[in-house]
């Protein structure tokens, strides 16, 4: 019996300290893949040049009692918001962090200036991306997530002026090989592209069969970009006013498209509230 | 050496070939047919599948017979489901670290291996009782027969569910829809099966009933 749970115990203590060693080995390298894979994918969904500049912000709540304030980190100022977006303080960020500083020393700072007290709550609760060519906006590219079939499916949305869909790309997602997995492929995902706020809105999915005419458009996309796909394939777009869902796929088609529209309404109720101290 | 852990091992070419056909996990063993019906739905989705298992199978066969003398009987089941876990995690994370372009394609099937039956049915009833090089070469021609496997039937439900092989449109209609679903999933894997029997059978091997002399 002692030799049972001995013999268990130290096998468990072996595979751990191989598991934490390979992690610790292994982490580092796997977070630089992730920011540049969602750098690269910026770059492509705002169709930006190699000389524009993408800044994140940073989204945290703070909760003092039941009053909530929002706060904002930006590529140089750290800005706090009543919950009517009233602007109640600025403060610039120190040149120490401007640079390189990690998210999570970001989010130490951040933590430090928004004094609490010992019973209010901090959460850093979102982030999007501002890209400029020079001095010139060029969109946003915002950060959602859905529960779907399984766990939470990732996605970023390029977003114009007038919180119009640019496109979508999915960063991460465990839906199953050949049916909830096909979210990714152009067919279904530039679906959503190109349609503008009211008709993110209101969009609908159809478990209809994707028509051939149009799934041959959708997969111009990526060698078009938005501009020339919807010069040659806006009255495609426009006659089909829903997304089709995947075959055997529908409820992780729901679940983006849902997603879209939920992060899509948010940003933009957001926005309007503190775009113009941004 | 011979004793009960170290049984004297079949030549090399034997051990790949009961595992590619006289007792391929899928279509002889019947083995880990839930995750292989839910995604062998195009070619290239069982080619990942397969590769994945292959390594898994290989590592942990190896690894199950380097510890067979000290891992105490009663707790060797508990025991390769360490094994098995671990080797998929340092499989995913190193992926994921080192080949995010692989780590993009098969990210999503490793993790489903874990829970695979045929892996732990090889290091029971073989790596237990047989030396390192052995071992490898079973879980290697295990690993192999699973991959095929996996690749005649995502062949199959790709050719007819969505009339094309790796992902390259042959006919412009989906020939038979039913195949492509799960349950279509079964009865390719059932008409494989009864390919391999009657192949089986002509190669002069005889039913069960009959090895047991039950006409005579």
């Amino acid at each position: 019996m002692l030799r049972i749970a001995f013999g268990l115990t130290v096998v468990c203590l072996v595979a751990s300290l191989i598991l934490g060693g390979i992690y610790a080995w292994t982490e580092p390298a796997k977070l630089r893949n992730v920011a540049e894979r969602e750098q690269r994918l910026i770059g492509e969904l705002l169709e930006l040049s190699p000389t524009a500049r993408v800044e994140e912000v940073r989204r945290y709540l703070v909760w003092r009692g039941n009053r909530l304030e929002a706060l904002y980190l930006t590529a140089g100022a750290l800005l706090r918001f009543d919950g009517s977006g009233a602007l109640l303080e600025r403060t610039e960020l120190p040149a120490a962090l401007a640079g390189s500083a990690s998210a999570d020393e970001r989010d130490a700072w951040v933590q430090q200036q928004a004094r609490l007290a010992a019973d209010d709550t901090f959460r850093q609760v979102g982030r999007f991306f501002a890209g400029y060519e020079g001095a010139r906006s060029a969109g946003y590219v915002i950060e959602g997530k859905s529960a779907g079939y399984k766990t939470w499916i990732r996605f970023f949305l390029a977003i114009d002026a007038d919180y119009g869909l640019r496109g979508i790309e999915i960063i991460e997602h465990e839906e199953d090989p050949g049916l909830g997995a096909e979210i990714t492929e152009p067919y279904f995902k530039h679906q959503f592209a190109g349609r503008s706020f009211d008709a993110i809105r209101t969009i609908e999915v159809t478990k209809d069969p994707l028509p051939a005419a149009w799934r041959a458009a959708l997969e111009e996309f990526a060698d078009l970009g938005l501009g020339g796909w919807l010069a040659r394939h806006a009255d495609q777009l426009a006659a089909h006013p829903e997304i089709h869902a995947i075959t055997g796929a529908t409820i992780s088609s729901v679940a983006v498209t849902d997603g879209v529209k939920r992060a899509l309404r948010n940003f933009r109720k957001r926005m309007q509230l503190v775009e113009a101290h941004l | 050496m011979s004793d009960a852990l170290t049984r004297p091992a079949p030549p090399v070419s034997e051990l790949v070939m009961r595992g590619l056909f006289d007792e391929n996990p899928v279509f002889r063993l019947a083995l880990s047919l839930c995750p292989a019906v839910a995604v062998t739905t195009s070619v290239k989705n069982g080619l990942m599948l397969g590769v994945a298992v292959f390594v898994v199978q290989v590592l942990s066969s190896v690894s199950a017979s380097l510890l067979r003398r000290v891992i105490i009987p009663k707790i060797r089941v508990p025991l390769f489901v360490i094994i098995i876990a671990m080797w998929v995690s340092v499989m995913d994370m190193v992926l994921a670290a080192f080949y995010p372009v692989v780590y993009a394609q098969v990210g999503l099937y490793v993790k489903l291996i874990v829970a695979f039956a045929i892996i732990i049915s090889r290091m029971e009833l073989f790596s237990m009782k047989h030396a390192v090089l052995p071992s490898f070469w079973d879980g290697f021609g295990m690993g192999l027969g699973f991959l095929l496997a996996m690749l005649l039937t995502g062949a199959f439900r790709e050719l007819l569910g969505s009339g094309s092989i790796f992902g390259y449109a042959l006919v412009e209609f989906r020939p038979l829809l039913l195949v492509i679903l799960p349950a279509g999933g079964f009865f390719t894997i059932g008409l494989i099966m009864a390919l391999f029997n009657w192949v089986d059978l002509r190669r002069g091997h005889k039913l069960p009933g009959e090895y047991k002399g039950c006409h005579g």
